[in-house]
């Protein structure tokens, strides 16, 4: 059993997630959002509890459902709130949008809008905690889909063969947009892929944060003795339709149901209240302030502005003249 | 609280839709969460839930009309609330 603050913390960070993506939801639908979100309500847990785990000097790579993540490791809800509102204040100056969201001081390599961009960026920064011998570790997110592309595959193997400190995390929410995981995957788990590689893998429920936070824990401890990547497959759901709008005809009701049921948040009021961690007026205070947080942004992203025609391509491209480059 | 329903964004690339099917008739009691509509657009059929529980007071676009995403669709208040200042809103 975790201790109290623990679990109030996790809380806290799931509430401001799913409040978050809640009024991301809202905002999309009145057409203040500038590019495609895919929300990730319904799977706050492991983003909490996996990156309450990490820290500052950690990296994460993320997905394009990366809110949660981008939330856990530490980012600022006004900064992201600004770049999905595409305004200069924004972290990609509101260039990027969601799905390039990235803030390096605090780890974060990056949401990414390539399903299986993330997984050798992951591989490279964890041959650099290596290299650098810096005790860092980094924790590479994906989704079940994404595990049948190359890139996961390539970056397994070399991250096993040269036992990078990477824990990859796949958030296995059953479906690949509107593919259900057995159409695309013979095999039961992503999990039973690492054995392939040689590498320690684990499935574990992931709307429980509880479980989620002490395997990850466990997990995180593992590589970050030295012992080389390993693998945390979590079931899980979204609630949401793949992106803010999808009709969602692919799913049965029977399923999404019998998932609601199952809400992380809900499973994690249910311990609060049963080991009574918060009183009623505690939650909703503490909601209470998330939300006027989350109004905060909202209010900081209206009030921005758009960045300018005239440094529309600033940022964009590249001079290429990184390191191994220049004397050429 | 009375509330007005705006024609929603659903996709990137959505600039309308047609307010195919109510699903509720005014004066009928909506749940949070309830479908109140089917939307079309060019690419999708989705389905317009209500946020709040109330009335839907009134419906501003007839069946079958294509509108702009963000023109008001309806308003949902209570049941004896005064929906005066809402319509005015629209008006504006």
């Amino acid at each position: 059993m975790l201790e109290k603050e623990k679990v109030q913390s996790l809380y806290e960070t799931m509430l401001k997630i799913r409040l978050f993506e809640a009024r991301v939801s809202k905002c999309f639908a009145k057409g203040q959002v500038q590019g495609f979100v895919h929300l990730c309500i319904g799977q706050e847990a492991t983003a909490a509890g996996v990156c309450a785990n990490l820290n500052q000097g950690d990296y994460i790579s993320s997905t394009h459902r990366g809110h949660g993540h981008i939330i856990s490791k530490g980012a600022d809800i006004k900064t992201m709130m600004a770049e999905l509102f595409g305004k200069e204040s924004g972290y990609c100056h509101g260039k990027g949008g969601s799905m390039h969201i990235s803030d390096t001081s605090i780890g974060i390599l990056g949401a990414n809008g390539i399903v299986g961009g993330g997984f050798n960026l992951a591989a490279g920064a964890a041959l650099a905690c290596q290299m650098k011998k810096s005790g860092n570790i980094v924790v590479c997110f994906f989704g079940d889909g994404s595990s049948n592309e190359g890139s996961w595959h390539e970056a397994m193997n070399i991250s096993s063969v040269w036992k990078l400190p990477i824990l990859f995390v796949c958030e296995n929410n059953l479906y690949g947009i509107s593919s259900r995981v057995d159409r695309s995957m013979a095999v039961k788990n992503v999990a039973d892929r690492a054995v392939a590689y040689g590498m320690k893998s684990t499935v574990a429920y992931g709307n429980d944060v509880t479980v989620v936070y002490e395997t990850a824990k466990e997990a995180v401890e593992y590589v970050r003795s030295g012992n080389g990547p390993m693998l945390v497959e979590y079931k899980t759901y979204r609630q949401h339709g793949h992106f803010e709008g999808e009709p969602d005809v692919y799913r049965s009701p029977e399923e999404i149901r019998e998932w609601l049921d199952q809400d992380p948040i809900k499973n994690c009021e249910a311990l609060i209240k049963e080991k009574d961690i918060l009183t009623g007026e505690e939650r909703s205070m503490l909601q209470e302030k998330i939300e006027s947080e989350i109004n905060e942004a909202v209010r900081f992203a209206e009030e921005s502005q758009f960045p300018p025609a005239a440094l529309a391509v600033k940022d964009v491209y590249t001079d290429i003249v990184e390191e191994g480059r220049v004397d050429r | 609280m009375a509330n007005i329903i705006t024609m929603p964004k659903l996709g990137l690339t959505m600039k309308d839709g047609v307010a195919a099917k109510w699903l509720k008739s005014e004066g009928e009691a909506v749940k949070a969460g309830e479908t109140i509509l089917e939307i079309t657009t060019d690419k999708l059929t989705n389905e317009l839930e209500a946020d709040q529980d109330g009335i839907l007071r009134k419906i501003l676009v007839p069946e079958g009309e294509k509108v702009p995403c963000q023109t008001p669709l309806c308003i949902i208040a209570d049941a004896d609330e005064d929906i005066s200042g809402c319509l005015a809103d629209i008006e504006e």
